[in-house]
């Protein structure tokens, strides 16, 4: 149990630094690497959670494909070198009083839980094993999961159908 | 679970068509630029080979069946919308066949036929997951299909605020469901339905905001207030027959999921969530029938009318019950076939005369009389005047609403019938009566658009005066619910 709290802590305080530092660093670069950091100490409180498939798939949906399309927009729009921009005058009072609802709602709905939801239980050890996961998605959820590939396929088809130039054909 | 035969025999068409669509991108290859019309002819014909065995042999029995770990049930309601869109399907693509450079590229039936699939899932599907997995195979292909005429900025304005609209509107759809898993664990509508007849989650508040915000996702796809404001927009730039479709299939797909969700998951709150969309039916109806009497532009007059006639629709659904379900699925199948009509007309002289503006319809009537007839029939019919379907069809709505005892919702319908009649008129009056110089200039209408526009002002008629059948369908969709 110790080592497990050990754990925790370093690895919240690591990822509520990582989060801070995301929002304040001044390179766009930065905050995509910070942003990493975070999503790699989060799937480790997944592991500790006993969750492995959520873990790895954080590791490799988030941190893996979904950086590498922040940083590919970073870099083809070149956002490192942009001047920050002037923000909106109210933006500033307006974030800090939203921010202020959200985390009174937060901590009321934790204390008191207004909806009556109980706390999280511990889930079953094999709740989430992904030899679990695998034989619910190819048993249970084959049918939606086919459907995505063709959805997915198609996804990709509408994209180069919209970005391609099309050349014309030379007319043997 | 092993896979039995049958359940991919009941998945049949949905395969078949996803052979159709490589086929078509095969063709899109192998064919030379003169020849690729032949790939609207072939997702037309495919579509009909998909059409006959459904129709003939694979009529859904009177007891309901669920297949694929009960996420798919196969009753007449899923039956009867999915000969909707692939009819819709088949058409928009004979109607595409003539449109300009998009028309010859195998991409757009390919999107299409992906498009149809996702309908024909979408109404059967009884499970969350595989619902909204439904609902986005058939919304991407349209989002890309709208802004196909990437040369055009119209277009790719409307396939843009499309996909923007569409993903939102996804989104907090999705909120929704994972708020009702959330609270059951459960994402079969039928399981969720018992779950909800237990007191401490009926009277969950819980329930009601997920309602609402599924209820979002809903009035989008089938473009009701407050979710109606891209439709006008999307169709103006989006290739004319593809806005065709969007309006008729997928808007009926729309429904068909409104219908399943909302009767079968929460018909213990019939009472609230019926007054709901009651307003919403007449807010719809209002603004979409007051708005299009202000329209200069023919598509967006018929997508104001689009909208309200989703109004018109809502109805049924709002008083939720046999007679309603009734009601709606004869409506999408006469709005259907005449708002294919229309839009068929629209793309084929707006490609001629190079403009959607209403008054360079003046002297159509002489330039093209069989054109202009078609128009007519097909305007008629959206106003609903016998003997086409819309008068029918109409008149099983407002029998529904007297029959719940919704007596102003009936009102409220037939005095907005009476506003759409007057600008379905004006059209008209500019098509038979207003003259231009071009008088002279015969239009020619090739065989392929003439035979769809044929074909449907045939079932405009059908639908109008032998209606036993059709209505018989609706019924049984109803009672299968």
């Amino acid at each position: 149990m110790i080592p497990d709290i050990v754990l925790f802590i370093i690895l919240a305080l690591v990822a509520v630094a990582s989060a801070v530092g995301m929002l304040f660093s001044k390179n766009a670069i930065y905050s995509a690497l910070n942003l990493i950091l975070n999503f790699s100490s989060v799937a480790v409180l997944y592991l500790i959670l006993g969750a492995p498939f959520i873990a790895l798939a954080q590791v490799t949906v988030y941190a893996g494909a979904i950086m590498v399309l922040f940083l590919f927009v970073i870099m083809l729009l070149g956002a490192e070198r942009l001047r920050r921009s002037e923000t909106l005058p109210y933006q500033q009072p307006v974030s800090i009083i939203l921010a202020a609802i959200l985390a009174v709602v937060a901590i009321y709905a934790l204390l008191f839980r207004p909806l009556g939801i109980e706390a999280a239980s511990v889930a079953n050890p094999d709740f989430s094993s992904p030899a679990a996961m695998a034989e619910m998605l190819f048993n249970e959820y084959l049918l939606p999961f086919e459907v995505t590939s063709i959805l997915l396929l198609v996804a990709m088809i509408g994209a180069i159908v919209l970005t391609r130039k099309r050349q014309r054909r030379v007319q043997r | 679970m092993s896979l039995d035969p049958s359940a991919i025999l009941v998945i049949l068409p949905e395969i078949l068509l996803v052979v159709l669509a490589g086929v078509v991108l095969v063709l899109d290859l192998a064919l030379k630029d003169e020849q690729r019309r032949l790939i609207g002819w072939v997702t037309a014909g495919g579509l009909l080979f998909v059409i006959i065995p459904l129709l003939f042999f694979f009529r859904p029995g009177d007891n309901p069946t669920l297949y694929w770990g009960g996420a798919i049930r196969v009753d007449w309601l899923s039956f009867v919308f999915k000969l909707l869109a692939f009819f819709g399907a088949a058409i928009t693509a004979i109607l595409a066949m003539d449109y300009e450079v998009i028309g010859k590229r195998g991409e757009l039936y390919l999107l299409l036929i992906i498009s149809t699939l996702g309908m024909s899932v979408m109404v059967m599907a009884t499970d969350l997951i595989l619902l909204y997995v439904a609902i986005e195979t058939t919304s991407i292909p349209l989002y890309a299909l709208a802004g196909m005429r990437t040369k055009s900025d119209k277009s790719v304005e409307s396939g843009f605020k499309y996909l923007l609209f569409g993903a939102m509107a996804s989104a907090i759809m999705l909120y929704g469901f994972s708020l009702l898993y959330g609270m059951t664990g459960q994402t079969n509508i039928y399981a969720l339905a018992e779950l909800f007849q237990q007191a401490e989650l009926s009277s969950s508040p819980m329930l009601y905001g997920s309602a609402i915000i599924i209820l979002v996702g809903f009035t989008f796809k089938i473009s009701a207030a407050p979710m109606h404001f891209w439709a006008p927009d999307v169709y103006e730039g989006a290739p004319t027959p593809i806005a065709g479709f969007l309006s008729t299939s997928s808007k009926a797909a729309g429904f068909a999921v409104l219908l399943r969700v909302f009767l079968v998951a929460f018909p213990e709150y019939a009472p609230q969530w019926g007054t709901a969309l009651a307003v919403i039916s007449t807010v719809t109806m209002t603004i979409g029938n007051m708005i299009a009497l202000a329209q200069k532009n023919i598509k967006r007059l018929l997508a104001y009318s689009s909208i309200a006639h989703a109004g018109y629709a809502l109805i049924g659904v709002s008083v939720a019950s046999v007679l309603g379900v009734t009601s709606v699925a004869y409506y999408m199948i006469a709005y259907l076939a005449t708002n294919l009509a229309a839009f068929g007309v629209v793309a084929i002289y707006g490609r001629i005369a190079g403009s959607d503006e209403i008054s360079s319809y003046a002297g159509m009537s002489r330039r093209s009389p069989t054109l202009a007839l078609v128009m007519l029939v097909a305007f008629l019919s959206l106003a609903g005047m016998p003997p086409f379907g819309g008068f029918i069809a109409k008149v099983f709505v407002f029998a529904a609403a007297i029959n719940a005892g919704l007596i102003w919702l009936a009102v409220v319908g037939v005095l907005n019938s009476i506003i759409g009649l007057y600008y379905y008129l004006t059209v008209l009056k500019v098509v038979y009566l207003h003259r231009s110089e071009n008088d002279e200039v015969p239009l020619t209408i090739s065989k392929s658009s003439g035979f769809a526009l044929g074909l449907l002002v045939v079932a405009i008629l059908l639908i109008g005066t032998v209606f036993a059948p059709w209505f018989n369908w609706a019924a049984q969709a109803a009672l299968g619910l």
